[in-house]
């Protein structure tokens, strides 16, 4: 190392390890370095040389550099990596204030909310909202989070954000919170709950969020009109579209139109199978109206329906299990196939569909409904009607036990038919014990002010009521009225205060409609099926329903009506046990055997009797 | 860089900003931003959701949590906190977002100081200090707002914005989904694939 080298830099140095004197060694580090001196030295001034050119030993700096010697003070500066995710923006149709009532509105701006600035943090005291939150089965973490990040459901709808009819009950909002994250749902409330409602405000917040842009909603056709006032009342900014009776037109509707929402009706779909299929056509959603259309998984409409290109499904159903166990299997079938294997054993399914059914039923959310009161009235009957009850009874189980191996279910209906029919009138005189009690109770009805639905399994029995109850105005609602009148007496029925009773048919009058200014329902007959009844039941006890519903059941005593009307209670019970648990579910009707036990028959056909 | 962080929340002198420029019109256009900090044994966690007009999620990004060690804390005093809730985090995630907020909203009265790294009306709920803040009561709030008193001239521009926000949004209550979400991030393992 040269001398006089200038810039060189002082290293740190232990004199004490090299005392003078010691000729510059030492035992333990060896040979001591040369003292470099930064100044130049003055040439009068004599210093120590060394002999030879001192060389840099790799041992010596790295020792000089390291611990003890030198403590480093780590990173300084602090670093900060992110990650983000960016979500769907709403269509720019959308891209509009929300509709609200001016007034509330107005109050917001002028009576600010006061604040009290000792509450609690945000959290701690709030009370607790309704969110949607990402299903189990939602693996990516940009779609739990964008779920985990929408605003509480009960914020949205209260008036101040987007224009409703009313504020939907808590229930109903976390039946949206349900449905908007699922790909695959089932909402299986009891009737008059307000499904379509609930299915409307979740397709119009997903419309809203952008992450929906295309849905078809599948009704059966009497529930068309329905769904639009529906549609109308409850997204009133999303455009819709029914499908046209027209082939041709359809085709429009299908290939052309870019309208969001699509509406249509079962028959009209299974038309429309090839387009259904066509692999260009696609749905962010389909929506099923009363599903259980589609539980015969053969059928032609439940084939078409799945063929249906889309992304979500949801079925609408306040009955998904009709008759049995397979209904349920074969829904899953569209909502998510592959879910419920064909042959998977009952006990299972429970576990398998749990995470996309949700089903309320009235008395869970009873504090949100007026009370249903069942009046089950058993009656006498005349002694014209007891007569040629006993007789047709009488003759009928004779004839039915000369069939011997030859008898079918369908003579044992035939029998039943004719008794319930009895039950009803007097063939002969036309006397009634039904219709005397329905004159005196619709007396009550009218001078409450009310109005009433009579419902029957025959449209003849309503022809006569109908002339029975002529001072009260009835309106007919059944198979023999046109499909176009049906609508305006409906709306007639509403709002004409002196039209006090809409007589229906069970067939007709039981599915999807909204009566809920009707606050008395009478069953003048009973159907084989409590699922049936349950429909008719709640075309008044339904979301609306300001006042209690009271429904009368009538039954004649000691007859077929009451045999039939135990068994039917027995299996009530069942039905509600499998869909909270998973027990053996069972038919809901009557099962062959059971039909056959209504009367005291020794002969049975050869397969059942084996 | 620490020259930067000297910031004096109460100084009675009126920072001289840009004018800050209008928001677009429209509810989806029209943006919030919510900004939180959240402290775990891990370090301080960043979220940071960007919502339109009706509060409805457009952009969420969130940090890995930063744990200064010892000597970090000794150096940068008792300008760390303000340092990380502003300039680390809070600032870095709001830059990394593809849209800017017309509103800042954050519950760290320590990130209040974004308001002089950008031009953005900034606000924070529910402060308990009261030294350097304006209080602002508002119908879309159901706490206490605030606001720098260094930026006192931008009351006019925050009135208008809260105005623009719909009377339905609480601005307290995106705070807590923000935390669901980190949470359930996290659990996720985004943070350490962050990292």
């Amino acid at each position: 190392m040269p001398h006089d080298a200038p810039n060189l830099l002082p290293l740190p140095f232990d004199w004490d390890l090299f005392p003078p004197g010691s000729e510059g060694d030492n035992p333990k580090l060896g040979r001591a370095p040369e003292v470099i001196d930064l100044l130049p030295m003055p040439t009068a001034l004599t210093h120590p040389r060394f002999e030879q050119q001192l060389e840099a030993s790799a041992r010596e700096p790295r020792m000089l550099t390291q611990a003890p010697w030198t403590r480093g003070f780590g990173k300084l500066e602090m670093t900060v990596t992110t990650e983000g995710w960016k979500f769907p923006a709403p269509p720019p149709e959308l891209d509009r204030p929300p509709n609200r009532p001016k007034q509330k509105d107005a109050e917001d701006v002028a009576e600010p909310k006061p604040i009290d600035l000792t509450v609690d943090p945000i959290g701690t005291t709030a009370k607790k909202r309704i969110r949607t939150a990402p299903t189990a089965d939602m693996v990516l973490v940009k779609d739990r989070l964008l779920y985990l990040l929408q605003p509480p459901l009960d914020g949205l709808f209260d008036g101040r954000q987007l224009e409703v009819p009313f504020e939907p009950f808590p229930y109903q909002l976390e039946g949206i919170a349900f449905l908007m994250p699922r790909h695959a749902a089932l909402l299986a409330d009891e009737m008059g709950l307000g499904k379509t409602a609930q299915a409307i405000l979740a397709l119009r917040l997903l419309f809203h969020q952008g992450v929906v842009r295309s849905a078809l909603i599948v009704t059966p056709k009497p529930l068309v009109h329905n769904w639009c006032r529906e549609l109308k009342m409850w997204a009133p900014d999303l455009p819709f579209e029914v499908f046209p009776t027209e082939p041709e037109m359809r085709r429009t509707t299908w290939k052309v139109s870019n309208c969001p929402l699509k509406l249509i009706n079962y028959e009209s779909l299974t038309r429309d199978a090839d387009f259904a299929a066509d692999p260009g056509i696609y749905f962010d959603v389909v929506v099923l109206d009363e599903a259980q259309r589609i539980k015969n998984k053969d059928s032609k409409t439940a084939q078409v329906v799945r063929s249906v290109n889309r992304g979500r499904s949801w079925a609408l159903t306040g009955t998904p299990i009709e008759n049995h166990a397979d209904d349920l299997v074969n829904l899953f079938a569209f909502i998510d196939p592959g879910r419920v294997p064909p042959d998977t054993p009952v006990r299972l399914l429970a576990q398998l569909t749990s995470d996309c059914i949700l089903r309320r039923t009235k008395d869970l959310v009873q504090s949100d409904m007026p009370a249903k009161i069942m009046r089950d009235l058993e009656l006498e009957l005349t002694p014209a009607q007891q007569a040629a009850y006993l007789r047709a009874e009488t003759d009928g189980v004779i004839q039915l036990n000369e069939l011997g191996e030859t008898l079918t279910v369908q003579h044992v209906f035939h029998l039943v038919m004719r008794l319930k029919q009895i039950c009803n009138f007097d063939p002969a005189t036309g006397e009634s014990a039904k219709l005397v009690q329905l004159l005196s109770d619709m007396e009550e009805v009218v001078a409450s002010g009310r109005k009433a639905i009579v419902f029957s399994q025959w449209v003849e029995p309503l022809l006569v009521i109908a002339k029975a109850l002529e001072r009260y105005n009835p309106l007919q609602y059944h198979g023999r009225i046109p499909q176009n009148e049906r609508t305006p007496i409906l709306d007639r029925f509403r709002d004409d205060p002196d039209a006090h009773v809409l007589l229906m048919s069970y067939g007709s009058g039981s599915v999807g409609l909204n009566l809920q200014f009707t606050n008395y329902v009478f069953l003048f007959d009973r159907w084989w099926n409590p699922a049936v009844e349950d429909q008719a039941i709640n075309r008044a006890h339904r979301i609306g329903q300001r006042h209690p519903v009271t429904v009368t059941r009538f039954i004649s005593e000691n007859t077929i009506e009451q045999r039939i009307a135990s068994i039917l209670e027995a299996k009530r019970k069942v039905f509600t046990d499998l869909l909270s648990a998973a027990d053996k579910p069972a038919n809901r009707g009557l099962s062959e055997e059971e039909v056959f036990g209504l009367f005291d028959i020794a002969a049975r056909p050869k397969r059942a009797a084996g | 860089m620490i020259d930067n962080l000297e910031m004096s929340p109460a100084k009675p002198t009126e920072s001289t900003a840009l004018p800050i420029p209008l928001p677009p019109a429209g509810p989806t256009a029209f943006t919030i931003g919510f900004l939180t900090l959240l402290s775990d044994p891990s370090g301080v966690v960043g979220g940071y959701l960007l919502t339109n007009a009706w509060g409805r999620p457009l952009e969420f990004r969130m940090s890995t949590a930063v744990q200064p060690n010892r000597v970090q804390q000794i150096l940068y005093g008792p300008t760390l906190t303000e340092y990380l809730h502003t300039d680390l985090i809070g600032k870095t995630l709001i830059e990394k977002t593809a849209l800017a907020p017309a509103l800042l909203v954050t519950d760290s009265v320590h990130a209040l100081a974004l308001r002089s790294r950008m031009n953005v009306p900034t606000l924070v709920i529910d402060a308990t200090e009261s030294v350097g803040l304006i209080k602002l009561s508002h119908a879309r709030a159901s706490v206490a707002l605030a606001y720098s008193s260094r930026f006192a001239s931008d009351r006019a521009a925050i009135e208008e914005r809260l105005e623009r926000v719909d009377p339905a949004v609480d601005l307290a209550e995106p705070f807590t989904r923000i935390r669901e979400a980190v949470v359930e991030a996290r659990k996720m393992g985004v943070t350490t694939r962050a990292a």
